[in-house]
């Protein structure tokens, strides 16, 4: 049979990839930056950047391979965004973040073992990762607002419900935009002067950090949020092992890969913007650096991949795999998933689907979002309203938006 | 008779001088690329909003500041939670620069030398509220400085302005949430970076009855990009010049001395190479120094002014040499600048219009940091026209000088078409002489389209935007340090090679020598000193 197997390190596809982006060799677990002969450097880049070293990283995980501690967290980091946690709004306000033990990362629910370690290292970014995730999971739920599925959350740590058990695409999804909310909220907080603790330069900490900067600059800080979303949510994935080409793998390297294309997805849709300023203000010199774009936009991004996501399967070697051959391969920046969806339409707990009963529907919509498709064919009620609702908005810079109200007739649809 | 040096070398030495520059040309190239880092860095500042207290909307007054960081910094507002009763003035955006990394309080040294602060503003999109492709906005910008040591609150005012600016906006996709695609906003100059820490508070006032920011839309966020000199390029840089400048220096009074010694007066290429060197002397002369102990934010225009200089000395140079070469001067006449002054009217008006918009540019922004020429109408209207001008002068200028140089490969082919008609001896001579002017104008040409090859490179390779982590040469730099070393070594070629020379003409040994001695006296020997070409070209026009 043909079979095609997803290929690392990935084919860039555009020279405009920064070559931090990581390249991993899934077979073997290990990360390997571009160009991989000069690993050790990075692993000292890695190091500094993220307070911990790609080097001790490994072997802190051969540790845990070692004692085979296993993680048996339950939940999702994501919870992090999801729950309310005082000790992380009060960080927000006190901005004192004092390195060593501290009660902030002991409640946080749904940190794995190696993220509960990465907390600790670096709880001043615990604020933005939860921004992040809380970022995520609302990206979420507007991009599946129209869904069957439509995002829903439960409050019991794993935010999601059983649906992020199965490896379907809503979960390639999820995966994707917690971590793309991640890089962008790191990102942002590094720009705010807030996070102090962000990263300098590409190698690493200096002894002199002062001298660094004056004889150089520093690096740009959406590679810093790249690399601590790496570090942070993919810890996960690798502190555990798994026979070679079992499911468990499959999985992993499936959440590997859709964190990676959601981190991906930030670099992906931010804008470079330039400045000359050679001899007269003309073009001799010029300066660039990255501008983010709107959170929606990479939502929409992603969503888009969401529905060109490749089936992928995991081959004796470990690799992941194309399903049908006929498809291309996907790049990294391409969603992955395992399994089919299971059916959204009716109430199903224990697969985490709350149905589609109840739901608004559009009626003239092809869509998604149409009655045809929402309702799975169940039909839909309709129910005549009057709305009222702002309309010819102007915004008064800074604080106020005066608007009309308008009252609009409508028909609700809501399926049966 | 006396000829210049390199009519004289022999080609041996000549080849061994030139793979000599040629290597300290390769040289200077990979100390760019190799020792200096990129020669500017930038760092992006998001905007934090601070609420200032004041009801009224009264003039804040000097010594209130507000910062993000230190003690006493202020409480950010987030707009969410912002009831419908605030004012305008009472929304500051503060940007305190630099942003600190790896928890280390970052400052600005003096070796960065200058600060260029570039706004962008993210306005979303909303259906119910778009805005015009090209909106006024108008900044009450303040900027304020500090140093190591003073207290946390002890800014200093350094300059203040209301500023207009023309946003440009424009939106691919009309999605509700989206972000238009604006144009980035030049904000302020700095020409010297002589303090530690600089802060700036932007309001955005509003007032409805003299449509003031009233069209913006819904801004979400305000970034600041701060663009620096990186220190380690100023330092690489500096290093360069003061290892040139007294090279040049000397060499260049060796080169005059030699000419003095000549019993005739100085000729108008001699002339032109004084110019050039000082020119280059004068852009050598290690001032950044100065700017390390004093504050002198006229270091940008300066910095201009001595490019300028230098690229307007050279460009008469090159008309002038060519002119020089034409080989058409008859009699004793002696060529002066005044026989130039079309061609050079060219160079002189380019340069003197990106004077005059570099003056008022930069000339401005020394006393307003904030003053750009470009957001009034006229003031575009005039700065265009300057660099169109300029543009215009160096088509011209370009025309004239291929012009001359076509006329100057014509005369000397006609030449050579007379030459199997000579004797060995001076044939050879002549071929020598010809080659050596076509060596140089062929360095001249390589040096030039080098230059502008390296400029296109690196107009791509940045434009292209790589982030080259893993590539260890600095192109940038390498070219900027490339092309500085290759003027350099380009004039020192020139003033070697073209001072006068001691060394009498090399007479070939040959069997019918007394014929040649007695062609050779037949050259027009006096004044005896006068350049060999020169003498070369009235000899050929008499032949």
């Amino acid at each position: 049979m043909l079979m095609q197997e997803v290929q690392w390190p990935w084919p860039m596809g555009d020279h405009r990839a920064p070559s931090w982006l990581a390249h991993e060799d899934y077979s073997t677990g290990r990360y390997v930056y571009a160009p991989r002969h000069v690993l050790p450097r990075h692993c000292r880049a890695y190091q500094e950047q993220v307070k911990m070293a790609l080097c001790t990283w490994l072997l802190f995980l051969m540790r845990i391979y070692l004692a085979l501690a296993a993680s048996t967290a339950s939940g999702t980091w994501i919870n992090v965004g999801y729950q309310k946690f005082p000790q992380l709004e009060a960080m927000r306000a006190l901005e004192v973040y004092e390195v060593g033990a501290s009660p902030v990362c002991t409640g946080l629910k749904g940190l794995s073992q190696g993220q509960g370690k990465l907390c600790q290292l670096s709880q001043d970014h615990m604020p933005s990762v939860a921004r992040g995730a809380k970022a995520g999971i609302a990206e979420c739920q507007h991009q599946f607002r129209d869904r069957r599925w439509n995002c829903s959350t439960v409050d019991d740590g794993t935010v999601f419900g059983p649906v992020l058990g199965i490896a379907s695409r809503e979960t390639a999804f999820v995966h994707a935009v917690a971590a793309a909310g991640v890089v962008y909220s790191v990102s942002r907080a590094c720009r705010d002067g807030q996070l102090s603790s962000c990263g300098c330069s590409r190698s690493g900490r200096p002894r002199d950090l002062n001298r660094e900067w004056i004889w150089g600059g520093c690096g740009d800080n959406l590679e810093y949020g790249y690399k601590f979303t790496q570090a942070f949510v993919d810890v996960r994935e690798r502190e555990r092992s798994f026979k070679r080409g079992s499911r468990e793998q499959g999985r992993s390297l499936m959440n590997l890969h859709n964190n990676e294309a959601g981190r991906r997805a930030v670099i992906k849709r931010s804008k470079v913007t330039c400045k000359c300023h050679g001899v007269s203000g003309s073009c001799s010199l010029i300066t660039c650096w990255q501008q983010l774009a709107s959170f929606r936009e990479i939502g929409d991004y992603l969503l888009d991949k969401y529905d060109g996501a490749t089936e992928v399967r995991v081959n004796r070697r470990g690799r992941l795999s194309i399903r049908d051959p006929r498809y291309t391969l996907p790049t990294a920046n391409d969603l992955v998933y395992l399994d089919d969806s299971p059916n959204y339409c009716l109430r199903n707990l224990t697969i985490g689907s709350l149905g589609t009963q109840g739901r608004v529907c559009n009626r003239t919509s092809a869509g998604m979002d149409g009655c045809n498709l929402l309702c799975c064919g169940r039909g839909y009620n309709t129910q005549k309203t009057t709305i009222r609702e702002r309309c010819e908005c102007k915004f008064h810079w800074c604080c106020f938006v005066e608007c009309k109200t308008c009252v609009r007739n409508v028909d609700i649809h809501t399926c049966k | 008779m006396q000829g210049t040096i390199i009519e004289n070398l022999s080609g041996k030495k000549l080849s061994v001088l030139v793979v000599l520059l040629i290597i300290a040309q390769i040289v200077c190239f990979l100390i760019g690329g190799l020792v200096a880092p990129r020669p500017a860095s930038s760092q992006n500042i998001l905007g934090t909003p601070c609420r200032d207290i004041r009801i009224n909307g009264s003039e804040p007054g000097g010594g209130k500041w507000f910062y993000s960081r230190g003690k006493g910094s202020c409480i950010p507002v987030r707009f969410e939670e912002f009831d419908n009763h605030h004012q305008a003035f009472q929304v500051v955006y503060v940007f305190q620069m630099p942003i600190p990394r790896a928890n280390e309080v970052l400052d600005y040294s003096r070796w960065q030398q200058n600060l260029i602060g570039v706004l962008q503003v993210d306005i979303t999109y909303h259906s119910q509220m778009e805005i015009a492709p090209k909106t006024k906005i108008t900044l009450d910008a303040r900027l304020a400085y500090r140093n190591k040591g003073d207290p946390d609150d002890a800014w200093k005012p350094y300059g203040a302005s209301v500023v207009e600016r023309i946003l440009e906006c424009s939106i691919d996709t009309n999605m509700e949430q989206y972000i238009y695609n604006c144009s980035t906003v030049p904000l302020f100059e700095l020409g010297s970076l002589y303090h530690d820490y600089y802060l700036l508070n932007i309001r955005l006032p509003a007032d409805t009855e003299k449509n003031i920011n009233q069209g913006l839309g819904h801004i979400t966020d305000l970034w600041l990009t701060v663009i620096n000199q990186n220190g380690g390029f100023t330092k690489v840089w500096v290093s360069l010049k003061t290892i040139y400048f007294p090279i040049v220096l000397c060499i260049l009074v060796w080169h005059w001395r030699r000419v003095n010694m000549l019993s005739r007066a100085p000729a108008l290429l001699e002339y032109m190479l004084l110019a050039l060197g000082s020119a280059l002397t004068f852009l050598n002369m290690p001032l950044e120094y100065m700017t390390l102990a004093f504050d002198m934010p006229f270091m940008l225009l300066l910095g201009d002014i001595r490019q300028g200089v230098f690229y307007a000395t050279l460009l008469s140079f090159w008309l002038v040499f060519a002119g020089e070469h034409l080989m058409i001067q008859e009699g004793e006449q002696r060529n002066t600048l005044k026989c130039y002054w079309r061609h050079l009217s060219a160079v002189g008006v380019g340069c003197l219009s990106l004077f005059m918009f570099d003056m008022c540019e930069r000339g401005v922004q020394l006393r307003n940091p904030f003053y750009s020429i470009w957001v009034t109408e006229i003031g575009t209207k005039l700065a265009l026209s300057f660099i169109i001008l300029a543009g215009v002068s160096a088509g011209i200028y370009l025309l004239f000088l291929t012009y001359m140089i076509w006329k100057v490969f014509m005369n000397i082919s006609a030449k050579r078409a007379a030459l199997p008609s000579m004797s060995s001896a001076r044939r050879l001579h002549y071929e020598g002489v010809i080659y050596r002017f076509k060596f140089l104008m062929i360095t001249t040409l390589l040096c030039a389209s080098l230059t502008v090859i390296g400029f296109i490179l690196g107009q791509v390779a940045e434009g292209q935007w790589k982030w080259d982590e893993d590539i260890e040469l600095e192109m940038t730099s390498a070219f900027f340090t490339g092309v500085y070393g290759m003027w350099n070594i380009y004039i020192l070629a020139l003033l070697c090679l073209y001072a006068p020379s001691h060394k009498q003409w090399p007479i070939e040994p040959s069997e019918n020598s007394v014929s040649d001695e007695i062609e050779f006296a037949r050259l027009p020997t006096d004044p005896n000193e006068m350049l060999s070409l020169t003498a070369f070209a009235r000899k050929s026009a008499m032949e």
